[in-house]
């Protein structure tokens, strides 16, 4: 070793305390761009071996999302919901910026592995049954609510939390809320503005409120009074019992 | 033809000149090697991608396409670089043409200058063909899919399937990302650079290489370890901050794999991240540079 | 006087050996100079020190203590080796690149114009005979043809000081007699040699010095001639001498002091023998 090699490591050291600082208010900026979201933890090396997390680790990452995510579809086609679970968990620890697994994931839980569990042959009691298909609604919100927290720029995930609440779960409160929130994005499409007071309208208390956010739309003209929006109107007038000549809307005589 | 005299050329401190001949040369010699190995690799790996997920949704088979083809192109140009450059000087040793053209007036600073600035442009070189081909076959699915959509959708839903089919594929911020692929891989050759004027054998130098590669990813988290203070013993925490002031921190370099799934990254933070880079590589040349100016050939 | 060509004084070149305590004196206070014009031969056993000062004199290593100047300029300063044109032992040169590529490459780092390279490659390919290999990749060049696209590049940049390291080394008896008439040539033009060989017959026809090293110190320097003549003997050569006459020179040396060493006919060289042999065949 050279007395040149050993002024060299020096300057490194030197180098290494200097950048230390910026490094580290770039990691924070990074991170607050939704850069470097992923956990690479313990319990991920468990689910995708030594083999993948070292390639996660080193730049395959995304690849590694990918295998696992089509070996998720290979499981769906065997009906292996317990073990798309493990994948999907895996899948979005490696990408947790990548809406369309969390999306994706949610919905095979919500809306397959749940049907899956209610008609289930093997599950003579209905009770067990409903329960199970439950246990995967609650998987499927948490996949959402997690996904949104990786992911609060995009409506998307939103807009899945609220169906899933609205389809689902029956709650029509929470998916008031989040088609609510769905709509305050600029990009999203406008009939999530509407649906959130139709879901409103379903929340025990709400009635009122939903029923003057419809009328204001109804006011605002022709494009906005949809066959849905006119339905809701009628069915609030109603429930509000409300005096006929303020009556804004009068549904036609029911057709069969 | 007499010698009464040398020809009156004066010497330059520093010739743009000798350095572009000696760059031009290198990449000359490294092209001759591997590159169009590995580009032919890349180049079946992409394509071959494709087939397995023919059962997907197109934005999943997009997906896939651009996570195994950047993944790809950020193996093989760090690779590249790597193995490259660790037998830059052993060779030109062993060869002896090292001494012929010391033997010049070229001074060492301007000939290691030189051979790196060859390394760069065969990284440049490799990345460019391997993108292009990327985005020609990205493109050509691209075109596939919106021709079967055109059949397939019904005339309502068919603008926004289109526009889907077209924000899977191209995203603005894939260039970016490819320009970061690219410091990332040039910061590696430097590294593997100055490791080689440490080392005397090349698969000592590319062994040194490889290791800083893989702990260089999780350096943050020694660094934060670090940084935080806790509990840790004295020699941890020696060893640690010997772990986070040596070893780069290659994880602020790794951007791609979110930004193929569409993150963005703003240009005040991509020129930050990219300035790290330049800098980087600029102090791993020169700290080179310092040792293999004393070396004894 | 004018500055000549090489000026070694006490040299000293150490290297340490890693993780030891001694060290290893590769050139012990060495002197010498080389006078502008000269062939001069460095020789010695391997390890003699021949190759560290020869890396000295052209700046790839650096002197422990000592000063060595080329043409007078401090030889480790870079401008130093504008004037000198080196060909180390063995070169393998750039392997894709034809002759005419190779002479223009070593050009540019010379500093010389496009213009001038032109010159200069077409002057030392006819020079060293490679004008019809000048578009052939060096890769398919014979082992001479290296050393004689060697030879051209060390002179790119018309220096006037030209090392060679083991220039005949490995090359077939033909070649080698040509890299000598060049070195010979090169001499007529006033262009100063120094030169590394173990080839001792091939050293002794060309070098007008000659110095030896052994462990790193400077044993024996001189003209070559004073060196190796042997001081108390004359050689006499006749052609065509009748016995008579042979007879007579018997009796005059029988009654002077001198003696009569050996009578015998010179022989041609083995190499001469095989030159003519396998030469071009006359007409």
């Amino acid at each position: 070793m050279t007395r040149r090699m050993v002024i060299a490591i020096l300057v490194l050291l030197v180098f290494g305390v200097v950048r230390m600082p910026f490094e580290a208010e770039l990691e924070k900026e990074h991170k607050a761009a939704y850069f470097h979201g992923a956990k690479l933890d313990l319990s991920l090396r468990e689910k995708i071996g030594q083999m993948g997390f070292l390639a996660a680790l080193s730049g395959f990452r995304a690849f590694v999302a990918d295998v696992l995510w089509i070996h998720a579809h290979v499981l769906w086609e065997r009906t292996e919901w317990g073990a798309m679970k493990v994948d999907f968990d895996a899948v979005t620890s490696l990408q947790p910026r990548c809406v369309l697994f969390w999306s994706q994931a949610a919905w095979h839980m919500g809306f397959n592995a749940s049907v899956a569990a209610f008609e289930d042959p093997k599950q003579p009691r209905e009770a067990l049954r409903l329960k199970a298909q439950h246990e995967y609604f609650k998987l499927a919100e948490d996949y959402l609510l997690h996904g949104i927290e990786n992911n609060p720029d995009v409506y998307n995930l939103y807009a899945d939390l609220a169906l899933l609440y609205e389809m689902k779960l029956k709650d029509h409160c929470k998916a008031a809320e989040y088609y609510a929130k769905t709509a305050a994005f600029k990009n999203a499409p406008v009939f999530y503005h509407r649906f959130q007071y139709y879901e409103l309208a379903q929340c025990p208390g709400h009635e009122r409120e939903a029923y003057e956010a419809l009328l204001k739309l109804y006011k605002e003209g022709e494009n906005e009074r949809l066959p849905t929006l006119l339905k809701w109107l009628g069915i609030l007038q109603e429930k509000l019992n409300v005096p006929a000549d303020q009556k804004i809307y009068i549904p036609p005589a029911s057709n069969p | 033809m007499t010698a009464a005299a040398p020809i009156a050329t004066k010497h330059k401190i520093f010739s743009p000149a000798r350095v572009t001949a000696i760059a031009s040369n290198t990449l000359l010699e490294l092209v001759r090697l591997k590159v169009f190995y590995f580009l032919l690799l890349f180049a079946l790996l992409i394509i071959g991608s494709s087939f397995f997920t023919s059962k997907f949704t197109f934005q999943e088979q997009f997906q896939v396409l651009k996570d195994v083809s950047l993944g790809a192109m950020s193996i093989f140009t760090w690779l590249l670089g790597v193995l490259a450059t660790a037998m830059l000087l052993p060779k030109d040793i062993e060869d002896r043409t090292l001494y012929t053209i010391l033997a010049k007036p070229v001074p060492r600073f301007e000939y290691l200058l030189g051979k790196f600035l060859g390394v760069l442009l065969l990284l440049f070189v490799a990345i460019s063909l391997m993108a292009g081909v990327f985005l020609v076959i990205l493109y050509a699915r691209q075109q596939d899919a919106l021709a079967n959509a055109a059949r397939l959708v019904p005339a309502n839903a068919l603008q926004e399937q289109l526009a889907d089919i077209r924000a899977a594929t191209f995203n603005k911020n894939l260039l970016p990302g490819i320009v970061i692929i690219y410091l990332k891989s040039a910061l590696c050759a430097a590294l593997t650079l100055l490791l080689s004027t440490f080392a005397s054998s090349s698969i000592f130098t590319i062994i040194m290489s490889v290791i800083v590669y893989l702990i260089g990813h999780i350096q943050a988290i020694a660094r934060d370890a670090y940084l935080a203070s806790q509990t840790t013993t004295a020699l941890t925490k020696a060893f640690l901050a010997i772990v986070a002031l040596l070893i780069p921190d290659l994880n602020s370099l790794t951007l791609v794999d979110d930004i193929v799934v569409g993150n963005a990254i703003s240009m005040v933070l991509f020129v930050k991240t990219a300035s790290l880079g330049l800098t980087y590589i600029g102090i791993y040349f020169l700290v080179g540079y310092f040792v293999f100016s004393a070396k004894e050939l | 006087m004018s500055t000549p060509a090489i000026s070694i004084q006490n040299l000293t070149k150490v290297y340490p050996i890693p993780f030891k305590r001694e060290k290893v004196t590769a050139v012990q206070d060495l002197s010498l100079t080389v006078e502008a014009g000269q062939v001069y031969g460095l020789l010695g056993p391997n390890g003699s020190g021949k190759s560290t000062t020869m890396k000295i004199v052209l700046g790839l290593v650096t002197p422990t203590s000592g000063k060595t100047e080329i043409f007078g300029r401090d030889s480790t300063t870079v401008e130093s080796r504008e004037d000198v044109g080196f060909l180390p032992e063995n070169p393998y040169f750039y392997k894709y690149l034809t002759g005419e590529e190779t002479l223009h490459f070593y050009g540019k780092l010379c500093g010389l114009s496009r213009a001038r390279i032109r010159d200069r490659s077409k002057e030392l390919l006819k020079l060293v005979g490679l004008e019809d290999a000048a578009a052939r990749r060096l890769g398919g060049y014979s082992k001479g043809m290296l050393q004689r696209i060697g030879l051209a590049q060390a002179m790119i940049q018309e220096p006037r000081l030209l090392v060679l390291d083991e220039p005949t080394a490995g090359v077939d008896p033909a070649g080698s007699r040509e890299i000598r008439d060049l070195i010979l040539d090169f001499k007529q033009r006033g262009i100063t040699v120094l030169l590394c060989s173990h080839l001792l017959e091939q050293v002794q026809e060309i070098c007008d010095r000659v110095g030896i090293l052994d462990h790193g110190v400077l044993i024996r320097e001189g003209v070559l001639g004073d060196l190796i003549s042997i001081e108390n003997q004359t050689e006499i050569i006749l052609e065509n001498a009748p016995p008579e006459l042979l007879a007579q020179i018997r009796e005059m040396i029988g009654k002077s002091s001198g003696r009569l060493v050996a009578e015998h006919r010179p022989q041609k060289t083995l190499e001469r023998y095989f030159l003519d042999v396998t030469g071009p065949k006359q007409s």
